[in-house]
């Protein structure tokens, strides 16, 4: 009787647990969740921007529009005015129910933000713009361009790009007789992290009449001994804080470094050069005509 | 009814009560600052709206995914547990979900997504957990016999290869794919693709199926393997396809939702210590623990610091973990049952 008793109890149990899957289950089913429900700009020139990257942000600054720019990431901190601006995350990790909820036209994004999130928001009707990666100034220029193309005022972009490169033009003319020193630009530490000959900062390097001694391949993975062995001229480190000044003691160490002997390491501000519009490309450059000159 | 019956059924009540207020409160807040006295009145007519969106679009499938992968490595878990007999013993120290992060890492490294498109990211995660359930259970089966000892050494092994491999394509990749392999990494239930979410809750509501006619199986290995044999238990094939059951189950929802550890080790514990060894309603209130449990670190992580997400996976190592061990504290627990 017993031994019924459990029987009929086991089945009486699985009945109630499959009945709570399968409704569970027929929950999910029943009807498709996603409803296309954002509102979508009438007109080609987006009114309600939101920038997932700092760059962009700065850019939307420069082409003097912020006051379309409703909302950015906590990443955003240039100019200072764009710190005020609504947050909807970091860099990281973005909270797509705070951009659906603010109803923006346009989500301006780049090729290294979050695949699975930019899928999410364009299921849901919204109109990203995902901008590729820049490998030079004239990248950086086009991207302004492509940008104001995008968002509709064009002239002021052309005119910022014009002014720069009369300005990378000018610094060329100056320096184009003096002798070209060997450059590091190291951009992290633990592991030793350099701008290779693939990224824009090798630009930087070349305009400003250097050679960049890092690797020509994708990967900026370096060692301290292939450092020593190239010996160069001058040694940029691009990080902010503590570790820039402990790296920077770290090289000094090395006396027969030519950098270290001649006292030219310097630090400089990694968040102008990591992500530069045209504007401030042309100051870091200068800077680093001033650091190798 | 005799009174263990009328216990479990309370057990089970209870843990869908649980399951259905945590997911009323899952889908109540958020960072868009929807008010709460809206979300009724919202639900019943909202149709349309952007609120209505944030809810049923945004909000439900991660509750839905939740459910479906805390079940999942929770039911993976208790099989795991009950066949080895051994209480550290869970989906990720076995190495299936480093097999399964290994894969996605491949993917990204070798461009894969580019061609194969979005799905072919938790594909090759799947497959990655297939190639280390295949490695880890031919280097441990002799002659037929699967050696539990062996088994667990191997899988821990195979994870620590799989995590220093992951560490050299993180060393060598682009800047571009790093992000991409961190993206996933850190694990998060922001699924845009709704049929990934229906594949995840068919696969945990089978497993469940599946491993719930194991019962009297896993609970005869509980004994001991002699005396799972003695009782009339072909112990190997039962071994071989739980295992292979278990590892499916902790494949397919880390290829969906990223390396979130934890679950499948504190939920069995846990709720051991409430419901006791037996895996008839063990297996049932690990999966409704399960999800419940993930459905709300994942509230948590999406709300602690909003409009910033954290990733889901350090809500359930901190607060999984420090519930857990002063329970542990208070109460002891066995494999067996309660002490």
């Amino acid at each position: 009787m017993k031994n019924f008793d459990s029987i009929k109890g086991i089945l009486t149990l699985k009945i109630c647990f499959f009945a709570v899957l399968a409704l569970l289950y027929g929950v999910l089913c029943l009807e498709p969740l996603y409803v296309n429900s954002a509102i979508h700009a009438e007109n080609n020139s987006p009114q309600r921007i939101i920038s997932l990257v700092p760059v962009l942000t700065e850019e939307l600054y420069l082409l003097g529009v912020e006051n379309r720019l409703i909302a950015n990431t906590s990443y955003c901190k240039r100019p200072p005015a764009a710190e005020k601006k609504e947050k909807i995350g970091s860099g990281m990790k973005i909270s797509v129910e705070k951009i659906l909820y603010l109803e923006p036209d346009l989500i301006l994004a780049k090729w290294y933000s979050n695949q699975k999130q930019i899928e999410k928001l364009r299921n849901l009707g919204m109109e990203v713009k995902i901008f590729p990666d820049v490998k030079n100034f004239s990248g950086i220029c086009e991207e302004l361009i492509e940008l104001s193309k995008t968002i509709g005022s064009e002239d002021k972009s052309k005119q910022i790009v014009r002014r720069a490169k009369n300005k990378v033009s000018s610094i060329q003319r100056k320096i184009k007789d003096l002798s070209k020193p060997k450059v590091l630009v190291q951009i992290g530490a633990k592991p030793l992290w350099v701008a290779t000959k693939d990224s824009f900062i090798n630009d930087f390097i070349k305009l400003a009449g250097g050679i960049n001694i890092g690797p020509s391949g994708k990967s900026g993975l370096y060692s301290r001994e292939k450092v020593l062995e190239q010996n160069p001229d001058v040694i940029i480190i691009v990080t902010m804080g503590i570790v820039g000044e402990q790296e920077k003691e770290t090289w000094q160490k090395y006396k027969t470094l030519n950098a270290a002997k001649n006292n030219r390491i310097h630090i400089v501000d990694s968040y102008k050069v990591c992500s530069p519009t045209p504007v401030s490309f042309v100051e870091v450059l200068e800077e680093i005509v001033e650091i190798l000159h | 009814m005799n009174k263990k019956l009328i216990n479990w059924l309370i057990c089970i009540l209870i843990l869908c009560g649980i399951l259905l207020g945590v997911g009323a409160f899952s889908l109540s807040v958020g960072s868009a600052g929807i008010p709460f006295k809206k979300i009724i009145p919202l639900i019943l007519g909202g149709r349309g709206t952007t609120e209505y969106s944030i809810l049923f679009d945004i909000r439900l499938p991660r509750i839905i995914l939740g459910l479906a992968v805390g079940s999942a490595l929770s039911i993976a878990g208790v099989l795991l547990q009950g066949m080895f007999r051994n209480p550290l013993v869970e989906p990720y120290t076995l190495g299936i979900s480093g097999g399964a992060a290994l894969g996605v890492c491949l993917n990204i490294v070798l461009r894969l997504n580019r061609i194969g498109g979005i799905l072919s990211i938790p594909a090759s995660g799947f497959l990655g957990a297939v190639v280390v359930i295949l490695a880890v259970y031919s280097l441990s089966a002799r002659k037929g016999i699967l050696k539990i000892q062996g088994l667990l050494l191997t899988g821990v092994m195979i994870s620590f290869i799989s995590s220093s491999l992951i560490m050299l394509i993180m060393a060598v990749s682009r800047t571009e794919d790093l992000h991409g392999i961190v993206f996933w990494i850190m694990g998060s239930l922001e699924e845009p693709n709704l049929a990934l979410i229906k594949v995840v809750v068919l696969i945990s509501v089978l497993g469940l199926f599946i491993s719930y006619l194991f019962c009297a199986e896993l609970n005869a290995l509980a004994l001991g393997e002699e005396e799972a044999l003695h009782l009339g238990i072909n112990t190997e094939k039962t071994k071989r396809l739980l295992f292979i059951l278990a590892s499916l189950l902790t494949g397919c929802a880390v290829s969906v939702a990223g390396v979130i550890g934890f679950v499948g080790l504190v939920v069995p514990h846990f709720i051991r210590m409430f419901v006791g060894g037996d895996h008839r309603i063990l297996l049932i209130t690990s999966a409704l623990a399960g999800g419940a449990f993930l459905i709300l670190c994942d509230t948590l992580a999406r709300t602690i610091i909003a409009p910033l997400e954290l990733p889901v996976g350090v809500i359930t190592g901190i607060i999984g973990g420090a519930i857990f061990v002063y329970f542990l504290s208070k109460k002891q627990v066995t494999l067996g049952g309660k002490r």
